[in-house]
């Protein structure tokens, strides 16, 4: 994971070496763009007017372009991108800066597709301007062109890596957001522990949350332990083992362990997987959990008044 | 020998000190089985709070002890395990079936007396 460049960490020289090699940009690539740096020049204007006006003409990516100084400004970072591209010297600078570039239109929230889509206009105006340029020199039309091919699609790909980190940094710190939710081992009544599960189970968290059960087994000199996974979306036969495991644990120090909350979806599964249901207890909902770990422990709850007396 | 056994009125109450040897399992097994006898006890626990380790050989010979109490004429409770000795035992498989366990000495003897045959005794 190392190679992979992030927003925040830039690229490495040698990836960016490596990426290159694989688009076969060469020494001679970099001669023919520097020698089309005047044809560009001279195209310039006429290129970016083209361009913003193909941008407009469009309600996804004109919505971007509300704002005339937005529009100045970007037309002219734009010009300059238009002309660095033909100015040589690609190192380290341009690449991080391709990348700075690509962040910024992630986080204004442009899509993939309108981003290729301008790459690809980009490239067919061009390549149009390249022709009417060198029309007594096609070949050399051609080569410089196919040089800044390669130069946009290394463009392209250090910009798409931005928006795929970003994504993946998001959905890292969802993923950490659920394994960190907190589960709270609530005493209940004397002897009877509450333990609500919501989110995502996986094998360190089954664990952890055993240890916490245990040893709140043990502080709070707990009887009976509701454990509620009304808020579990699924459990595997990993999870599954683990719960079981659980409740034998807390059997061992003399705490029966009710499962409450258990879904009709959660259910099948434990059947599937074979997981043995056998010495654990299990009720659908967290009411039935308390009513039976009250029975267990002996408490009967009576209402001293109706709901109308009730205020 | 490592581990003790006090007299508590109807009771038995074997305090297992640390590690245990086989040997000394084996040695608590048969003085237990002697004191029910010698004592006419009707229950007997075993405090196992300071075992930090439970292999097959312990858990095999706690359920001996457990059968051998039984058919003398009384109840045997294992108090005292800690969460990691539950654990690490539960996922060896070694989970006391059939055996009642407590949380501790406290526990364990509620439990004692709230299943211990009644008997008669002199005013």
């Amino acid at each position: 994971m190392a190679k992979q460049p992030s927003v925040g960490a830039g690229i490495s020289e040698q990836e960016l070496v490596q990426r290159k090699a694989f688009l076969e940009f060469r020494d001679d690539d970099l001669a023919n763009l520097m020698s089309i740096n005047d044809v560009a020049r001279q195209y310039a204007d006429s290129m970016i007017e083209d361009f913003y006006k193909h941008l407009l003409s469009f309600e996804e990516t004109s919505a971007f372009f509300h704002d005339p100084q937005v529009l100045e400004r970007v037309k002219r970072a734009q010009q300059q991108y238009f002309l660095r591209l033909t100015q040589g010297n690609y190192d380290l600078a341009y690449a991080e800066n391709r990348l700075n570039i690509g962040a910024i239109h992630e986080r204004i929230g442009l899509p993939v597709k309108a981003y290729l889509g301008m790459y690809n206009y980009y490239l067919r105006a061009v390549a149009t301007r390249l022709v009417e340029a060198y029309r007594d020199a096609p070949k050399q039309a051609w080569t410089g062109f196919l040089s800044l091919m390669k130069l946009t699609f290394l463009d392209i790909g250090l910009a798409i890596d931005t928006y795929i980190n970003s994504r993946e940094r998001t959905i890292r710190e969802q993923q950490e957001a659920i394994q960190e939710l907190p589960t709270p081992v609530l005493p209940f009544r004397e002897g009877m522990l509450l333990v609500p599960i919501i989110g995502l189970i996986d094998s360190q968290r089954a664990r952890l949350l055993t240890e916490q059960l245990l040893s709140a087994v043990r502080a709070n000199r707990a009887k009976v332990v509701v454990m509620d996974i009304t808020g579990v979306q699924a459990v595997d036969s990993k999870v599954g083992n683990h719960l079981v495991q659980t409740v034998e644990a807390a059997r061992l120090m003399g705490a029966t362990v009710i499962l409450a909350g258990v879904s009709p979806e959660i259910a099948q599964t434990m059947v599937t997987v074979g997981i043995e249901l056998g010495r654990m207890t299990t009720v659908g909902d967290l009411q039935s959990g308390i009513e039976r770990a009250e029975e267990l422990l002996g408490y009967t709850v009576t209402r001293t008044r109706t709901r109308s007396q009730a205020t | 020998m490592r581990a003790s056994i006090l007299k508590q009125n109807r009771f038995l109450i074997a305090s297992v000190q640390g590690s245990m040897s086989d040997a000394d399992l084996v040695q608590l097994r048969d003085e237990l089985g002697s004191g029910v006898r010698r004592h006419r006890s009707t229950g007997v626990i075993i405090d196992v709070t300071m075992l930090d380790v439970m292999d097959s050989f312990a858990v095999r010979t706690l359920r001996g002890i457990a059968q051998m109490v039984k058919l003398l004429g009384a109840e045997c409770v294992v108090v005292g395990i800690q969460p990691e000795v539950a654990f690490s035992m539960v996922q060896l498989g070694l989970t006391l079936e059939g055996m009642t366990t407590a949380l501790d000495l406290e526990d364990g003897l509620d439990a004692l007396q709230a299943r211990a045959p009644v008997r008669s005794s002199l005013l």
